[in-house]
This record gives C-alpha cells, sequence and structure tokens, in this order.
C-alpha cells in the first residue's frame, strides 16, 4: 500500500430479528457509535462506501436511504457487494481509498435486513449463490446445500464427525452468551445439535448461522489523520489477501477446504511479513459448522484436515493458541451478510484495545485476523491488523 | 404491516445451449470444446476464455463416474417444496469433467456411479 491505514472507530448494532426498525435506523446504530468511538462528526467523513446484499429486504438500492438518515447526503457515491463478504469488500473498497491518496477518513458502513422475507424466500435467495442456470435451476441447491457437499468431502477424507462439527456450534454459543449484541443468548450441547433439525444433511439447524439483520461500522484513517487527531490505541492494517473461486462448485476440482480463503491467507501473510503461527486471535466465517473446521486449516493454524482437532483440544478459546470468534461468531452472533466483515473488524479492535471486558484474550504480540468469506468461496477476504 | 409484494418473473436463454438441453430428453450429456486450443467446458461455454476463440464444438461426455460427495435437501427453497427430499451430487467422469447431479440410490462418497438424465437434469446412478 502506498499510505498506512488504520482503524480509528467501530460500531455494532445489536443483531437478531430486528422488526423494530427499518435498514436506515439500523444502520443508524453503528454509524453513531463508530463516530463516537472515533470522536469524530460526518463533516469529518470524507466519503463512506456501504455494503449491503439487499435482496432480502424492502430496500433494494439501500445506500441512499442509509446515507441520507446517517447524515452523509454528498459523500456516498458507492455501494459495494461480495454476498457474504460484502462487509470486507466495503472494507478492501474503503482501504484502497486511503491507501491510494484519495481520500484521508473513509466510514465502511454494513448493514442488511435479511428477515424481512419468509425462510422459503431466504433459501431460494440463497441458492442462488453459486451459479443459477446451472445449479439452482436444475437441482435446488440451498446455501446451506453448498457447504454441506463440503462437509460430506471433508468427513469422508479426514473422519470429521457430526460431533466434531457441533463442538463449533456450541463455542460459537457460549462466547455468544456474554455479547450483548449477539443474535442468540442461549447455550447448547452436542446433543441439541446433533438432535436438531437436518437442513440439508450433514448440515443441521444448529450447525447453521441464523438469518439476522445488523449493522456494523468501521471508521479507517491515514497515518498524517491518526496522529493530527491524536488517536489513542489505531489499530493498523498490516495485510490484505484477498481471492475468489468458480461460481459453478462443481469445477473446483476438490472440496474439503476454500481454496480461495487459501489463496487470501497466503497473500494476507506475505504482505503483512508474519506466519499463521503468528496470529494470537482471529474472527473466522463460521456460517455453518464445518466452515470453522475449514477456515483453520485453510488459515495454516494446522495441517489439512486437522482443524478438528484444534477444536476438540480447545486451543482456539480463549486465552488458546490462537482464539477464534469470541464474540460468538456468525453461528450465534448473527450474520447479516452486509455487516458480517465490518463486525469482524469491530472485534478485531475491541480485542486489540483490550476493551473485550468478559471474553477480552491476552496478547502477546497484538496480531490478530478477519476470514470473511462470500458465497462458498467464490469471494473471499484475509486481514491482517495489530496494534 | 405487510410490504408490497415483489414478484420476479424470469425468462431464461433455452437456444443458447439447444444441444445441452437435447441432450438432456435423450439421456445424455454434453459439454463444450475449443476447436483451436481444445480446452472444455462444463458448464458448456459459448466462448474460450483461453484462447479468445468462440469457434466451439459440443462432446459427449463418459456415462461412467464416481461420487465426490453428497448432500440430502431436507428444507427445500422457493420453487422445490413439491419435491420429496432430493440428494444432490458432485460427480466426477471418466473424462475428468465435475459435474453436479441429483443421486438415484443409496449414496456413498467414492461409490462408482453412472451417469444419465431425467429428461430435465443430470442424475447419477449409484452402481451396487
Amino acid at each position: 500500500m502506498n499510505r498506512k491505514v488504520a482503524v480509528i472507530g467501530v460500531g455494532n448494532s445489536k443483531f437478531g430479528k430486528r422488526d423494530d426498525v427499518t435498514i436506515r435506523e439500523l444502520a443508524w446504530e453503528a454509524v453513531k457509535e463508530a463516530l463516537e468511538d472515533a470522536g469524530l462528526t460526518q463533516k469529518d467523513i470524507n466519503i463512506t462506501v456501504i455494503g449491503s446484499t439487499a435482496y432480502r429486504g424492502t430496500e433494494i438500492y439501500p445506500a441512499p436511504p442509509v446515507s441520507e438518515y446517517c447524515g452523509f447526503v454528498g459523500k456516498s457515491p458507492i455501494r459495494v457487494e461480495a454476498a457474504c463478504a460484502t462487509g470486507s469488500s466495503a472494507a478492501f473498497t474503503a482501504i484502497n481509498l486511503i491507501a491510494s491518496g484519495l481520500a484521508d477518513i473513509v466510514m465502511a458502513i454494513g448493514v442488511d435486513k435479511m428477515t424481512e422475507v419468509d425462510t422459503a424466500t431466504s433459501l431460494a435467495i440463497g441458492g442462488r449463490g453459486g451459479n443459477y442456470y446451472w445449479e439452482f435451476q436444475l437441482y435446488g441447491t440451498t446455501f446451506p446445500t453448498y457447504y454441506a457437499l463440503y462437509a460430506t468431502r471433508h468427513m469422508a477424507v479426514f473422519g470429521t464427525t457430526e460431533e466434531d462439527m457441533a463442538l463449533a456450534s456450541v463455542k460459537a454459543h457460549k462466547y455468544a452468551s456474554l455479547n450483548e449484541k449477539a443474535h442468540f443468548r442461549n447455550r447448547i450441547t452436542v446433543e441439541d445439535v446433533l438432535k436438531s433439525r437436518v437442513i440439508s444433511w450433514p448440515i443441521k439447524l444448529l450447525d447453521s448461522s441464523p438469518i439476522s439483520d445488523g449493522s456494523a461500522a468501521v471508521i479507517f484513517a491515514s497515518e498524517e489523520k491518526v496522529k493530527e487527531l491524536k488517536i489513542d490505541t489505531p489499530i493498523w492494517v498490516k495485510g490484505i489477501g484477498y481471492s475468489s473461486d468458480t461460481s459453478y462448485i462443481a469445477a473446483r476440482g476438490e472440496w474439503i477446504g476454500l481454496e480461495a480463503a487459501r489463496d487470501a491467507a497466503v497473500k494476507a501473510y506475505k504482505m503483512a511479513k508474519v506466519s499463521p503461527m503468528d496470529i494470537e486471535y482471529a474472527t473466522v466465517h463460521d456460517c455453518f459448522s464445518i466452515a470453522e473446521i475449514m477456515a483453520y486449516e485453510d488459515l495454516g493454524f494446522v495441517d489439512k484436515g486437522k482443524g478438528a482437532e484444534l477444536l476438540r483440544e480447545g486451543q482456539t478459546e480463549k486465552d488458546g493458541r490462537v482464539a477464534v470468534n469470541l464474540f460468538g461468531g456468525l453461528k450465534a452472533k448473527g450474520h447479516p451478510l452486509g455487516a458480517t466483515g465490518l463486525s469482524m473488524i469491530y472485534e478485531i479492535t475491541k480485542q486489540l484495545r483490550e476493551e473485550a471486558g468478559p471474553v477480552q484474550h491476552s496478547f502477546k504480540r497484538y496480531l490478530a485476523l478477519t476470514h470473511n468469506v462470500g458465497g462458498t468461496g467464490h469471494y473471499a477476504y484475509v486481514m491482517i491488523f495489530n496494534r | 404491516m405487510d410490504g408490497i409484494p415483489l414478484l420476479f418473473k424470469y425468462t431464461v436463454p433455452d437456444k443458447l445451449y439447444e444441444k445441452f438441453w437435447e441432450g438432456l430428453k435423450k439421456g445424455e450429456i454434453y459439454a463444450s470444446r475449443c476447436k483451436k486450443c481444445g480446452s472444455l467446458y462444463f458448464p458448456p461455454q459459448r466462448d474460450c476464455n483461453k484462447c479468445m476463440s468462440s469457434d466451439m464444438e459440443w462432446v459427449k461426455l463418459k456415462e461412467e463416474g464416481e461420487l465426490m460427495t453428497f448432500s440430502i435437501v431436507k428444507q427445500k427453497p422457493q420453487g422445490f417444496e413439491s419435491f420429496p427430499d432430493y440428494t444432490v451430487a458432485i460427480v466426477r467422469n471418466l473424462d475428468g469433467v465435475n459435474l453436479m447431479c441429483w443421486v438415484k440410490g443409496e449414496p456413498k462418497v467414492g461409490k462408482k456411479v453412472k451417469l444419465t438424465t431425467d429428461g430435465q437434469r443430470l442424475i447419477c446412478e449409484v452402481i451396487e
């Protein structure tokens, strides 16, 4: 990057079924918190980048109403979308606007109101998350089906079990119970997961992240502005990795990990000049329980096929070797597609600033990472941050 | 309160890959191949992104294959509610092409399958 970029303000709305608000008020919850966190007002922001998938909401062009409501008229020339990695695509764009020198302070706003349609409609929209013409039209694939194809293959090749996958959900709910902004606050057991309704075998209801409403916002600034504003604990962007994969899932040749995520991770580590073993905290894209296990492997925390072992050993718990998703993950914190990637940066920022309360992880090097996947590895972003 | 419903009605091109759709009716599976560089495409493509040629030919794919992975769809999306539970699989055929299909029979990773169609989509029959 031509210029260093830091996170200087973060906000996150309450995630969940938010039928008390429209997308505008929902976005405002995160925007207000981020502005207050940075000690800025709207006039300090040069540009906003709004990330929203929008297809499940009534506002299918949500950027103008969100921008107007939040006081950013004249500053919101773009909305971005990368399916479930939409939030990271907003961050990616915002960071680049600053690194390039076009802007000094940029806010990335991620928001989605996904519960305005019924579940059958939502599944039909998610099922289009690959290649409509050659998949959904012919085979009625749902979004869980795509990840289920990976789960079945991972089980057959590495002996990963449904119990192993359930552990990811149990961990997510345990930490979400401590997060007042989480969609779910209840704790669950392995047995609860195994006995829950099958959605697309081997994926069951409690292996799955919920359909959530929510928003998150992150303010990025140039090094010059960080100094000028006398920001106490800027969180620096050290590395950015990105990649993508085929839309037609069968074309990939193997279904035991997400090649796009692996590629993105390699790029991010290289740019940050760190190795997977240096990472102390990670938010991983656990849209389904198998996704968390594959993420450990794709990020290089363990060898391929050893993800379940890392989970079983408790090494991804608070104060473990690499703590993962201590705010409850997509599974229990919730997964409003546009917000998720930015909510990950919110989490990393709180952790690196040591403002994470009951789930504060202990750091030595203050190195953390976000792993945000769009579709079934159709997009991938890995970003590395340090204090 | 209820929002205003938005009904999307789509028209999908059916002449574009006519040979493929005709093949489905006869139990045959077609991929496209670039006449210039030999690249094989499934799903079929009308244009070769490797050598930029649009001079393509149809190739009939072999019906023998191996079941790579599968999932049983219990909760169905809009448009498929009336179907009984169906199993979606990925099969690798003897040409080395990977295809999505529905499964007939008891699925298991690694099983030999025979690729065919039900007139509307690809089917793999598990060979016992």
